[in-house]
């Protein structure tokens, strides 16, 4: 496990240097895939750029021509003909079998694979994160929030909703994007190729903070994936370390549980994003900050700084040392 | 013809500037006598008067109106009346002190001309004053709804006997109940006490205005930091803030540890339950459940027993209180103490109804705070309603 996060914290260093290190280093490309859908798009990708390469080569090469060729060669290009031929008939045949086959990619559905039933998670968009639900074999809900893990090989299915407006999910790696409509339901059908960590985003403008809407998507083998559900599903541990005590009491003290879930606490609320194993993940607030103590701090103080408008309220409150109690508590709650 | 008319522009010109510089050396000369202990010159006085209405008419045309039909706003009033305004204003039964009489303008009697101004034009000349009279602008000129019951109270003045000023400007504090021995033990707490008792509870009488929060059971952390909000302005309040600029540090502490201990006294049932049973339920629901489809967390996660001692508790506390602050903070006047800025992110989500709804809900429920010992000779004992 410890290689994720070692993996989540380079990320999080190459963005930070230089923003456009995740598209070339492939965390969040649609050109490095690592799924069946997304190769599917990635290898439409290629037939279109590719073949408009070729095209638009040869349209060149023959304007060229058309304009400082041999008289002969000038006569011939001008006859109906190959007016007609070039102009009209070739685009209608290319763009035709182009669309159809944009169609047949897109639409195929794939057969329940070997490799047994699909894996289904449901993800909810609010305004401006992802509350992540899944469902154990004897089909208890487990929910968690800003990250999808999933086991290799198997097809996962995501059931897209909203809470609020439309948002689009979209993990580049591994498929196209989909949208979350409110009122409405999207299945979004995937099945990862190999282990590791990638990064999606909300691709649909959805308010304020839209920019600050990302995930981590954590592919693990299916023994892994089982040993992290069944520790998701427990309670949380209560801490043992005094500060990390002081942590619990502030949390219970403090209205947090008024929003939040820990469960195996008192805290029960359903605002804001379940906090059970929130020192687990990958990162804080929707991947807008990496997951350690002081971003926990930083998070309960000047939530509304790093990302506007979201339905925290600002906690001033707290004391240096009452924060610090609060982000151990917090912290390892894994 | 030009040239007739070059002429009379220049000779106009000159006399005006003649007039100016005329004005200036009369002005530097300081021969004008501005002494206070003479009066002005009857057409001064009638220019300066004329000057003022017009000024006060034309600018109060596009201030706000509002109902002044609630008898608790002319108490407030009142209340505030008694410390910010009758000092030098006088009131009935208590002329002001020789002193401000020998002030030029005189500060008027309130009671006579009060009724020459439209409620629109005491509500401005309240929050903005007058410059050159001595009359200052309301200290938080942004909390309209306390401008108001200033109002209210202006209109209610002129009918108003002595007796009748003294109940709603001094409540409990008008009666000599204080002994001798109380006073020399307390101090300078003694006096302080006496203006926190114009407005609030005392130990004989529960809280009769329900404008004004009952302290009692509050806790001491909650008491403290709030005199402090109001002390450095953080919290805006034209009544609340001079209140609280004027305490040391000792009186503060002193007064939030009296309303701590305050036992809860219980105003009859008959006055506290006038909402309608399915307004308290609908309240008593975004209490204890919140609204979470609208980012609504449930009130009593914070405002409950076991809860930080700086979240003041609600259980009891009057509806027109707590529905005036939740106005407050969704208008944006509450966001500037960290604790207000928690309830500045929440108090907009509620609609209107909703909280008129949870203020109703939790005036309705018996305070759970325990009163730490019954009070000496209770007019109206504790009451239990569980």
């Amino acid at each position: 496990m410890a290689r994720w996060y070692a993996l989540a914290n380079r990320i999080w260093g190459a963005s930070a240097a230089l923003p456009l290190a995740a598209c070339g280093g492939g965390a969040q490309s649609a050109l490095a895939p690592n799924g069946v859908q997304a190769e599917r798009v990635a290898l439409l990708f290629w037939v279109m750029t590719i073949g408009s390469g070729i095209i638009l080569l040869a349209v060149t090469l023959v304007t060229a021509l058309a304009i400082c060729g041999p008289a002969r060669w000038r006569r011939w290009l001008g006859r109906d003909g190959i007016v007609i031929g070039g102009g009209i008939v070739f685009p209608v045949i290319t763009l035709t079998a182009l669309l159809g086959y944009g169609f047949v990619l897109t639409s195929i559905n794939d057969p329940p694979s070997a490799s047994g039933e699909p894996v289904k998670i449901a993800v909810v968009g609010e305004r401006w994160w992802w509350r992540v639900i899944y469902r154990d074999v004897a089909g208890r809900r487990i929910e968690s929030a800003n990250e999808l893990r999933m086991p290799v090989g198997r097809p996962i299915e995501i059931e897209l909703t909203s809470a609020d407006v439309i948002h689009s999910f979209w993990a580049p790696k591994l498929a196209g994007k989909l949208d979350m409509i409110p009122g409405r339901k999207n299945v979004l059908t995937l099945t990862a190729k190999e282990t590791g960590l990638s990064r999606g985003q909300c691709a649909e403008y959805c308010g304020g903070a839209h920019a600050l809407m990302s995930f981590y998507v954590l592919v693990m083998t299916q023994p892994e994936f089982e040993q992290w559900l069944a520790r998701e599903a427990g309670s949380a541990k209560a801490p043992t370390e005094p500060e990390a005590q002081q942590g619990m009491t502030l949390f219970a003290a403090s209205g947090c549980g008024a929003c939040h879930t820990i469960r195996g606490t008192s805290a029960n609320g359903v605002i804001g994003p379940d906090l059970t194993h929130v020192g687990g993940r990958l990162s804080l607030g929707a991947a807008s900050l990496p997951n350690d103590e002081a971003a926990y701090a930083r998070w309960i103080k000047d939530n509304q700084r790093i990302k506007p408008g979201n339905l925290m309220p600002p906690y001033g409150i707290f004391s240096e040392s009452e924060l610090a109690a609060l982000s151990r508590y917090l912290a390892n709650l894994r | 013809m030009a040239l007739a008319t070059t002429r009379t522009i220049a000779i106009l010109g000159s006399v005006v500037i003649a007039l100016g510089v005329g004005a200036f050396l009369f002005a530097w000369s300081g021969i004008y006598n501005i002494a206070a202990s003479e009066p002005h010159f009857a057409i001064t006085y009638w220019l300066l008067d004329f000057g003022k209405r017009r000024a006060v008419e034309t600018h109060s045309l596009l201030a706000p109106t509002a109902v002044l039909d609630d008898p608790n706003l002319v108490a407030l009033g009142a209340g505030h009346f008694h410390g910010g305004c009758a000092p030098c204003h006088g009131a009935p039964g208590e002329p002001s002190n020789p002193i401000i009489q020998r002030m030029l303008p005189r500060p008027p009697d309130l009671a006579r001309v009060a009724p020459t101004w439209t409620p629109k034009q005491l509500f401005w000349i309240a929050k903005h004053g007058l410059k050159f009279t001595g009359m200052p602008a309301w200290v938080a000129p942004e909390r309209e709804d306390e401008l108001w019951a200033i109002v209210a109270f202006l209109r209610a003045l002129p009918k108003m006997d002595a007796a009748e000023y003294r109940r709603l400007a001094k409540g409990d504090a008008g009666r000599p109940s204080r002994g001798i021995r109380e006073l020399a033990t307390l101090g300078s707490v003694a006096d302080a006490l006496s203006r926190c008792h114009r407005c609030h509870e005392t130990q004989a009488a529960p809280s009769p205005n329900r404008l004004i929060p009952k302290l009692a059971g509050q806790s001491q952390a909650y008491l403290e930091m709030s005199l402090r909000n109001y002390a450095n302005g953080l919290r805006p309040s034209g009544i609340m803030q001079p209140m609280a600029a004027g305490l040391d540090e000792r009186t503060l502490i002193e007064l939030a540890k009296h309303y701590a201990e305050h036992p809860v006294i219980w105003a009859e049932a008959g006055i506290v339950q006038s909402a309608a049973s399915n307004q308290i339920e609908r309240g008593k629901r975004i209490a204890s459940t919140g609204v979470p489809e609208k980012g609504v967390p449930p009130c009593l996660a914070c405002h409950a027993g076991k809860s930080a001692a700086t979240f003041p508790k609600l259980d009891g506390q009057h509806a027109p209180y707590i529905a005036g602050q939740l106005r407050l903070w969704r208008r944006g006047l509450r966001s500037r103490t960290v604790h207000g800025a928690i309830m500045a992110a929440i108090a907009p989500r509620l609609s209107e109804e909703q909280v008129e709804d949870v203020a109703a809900y939790f005036e309705s429920v018996a305070s759970t705070a325990a009163a730490p010992e019954p009070p000496p000779a209770p007019p109206l004992p504790p009451r239990r309603r569980r």
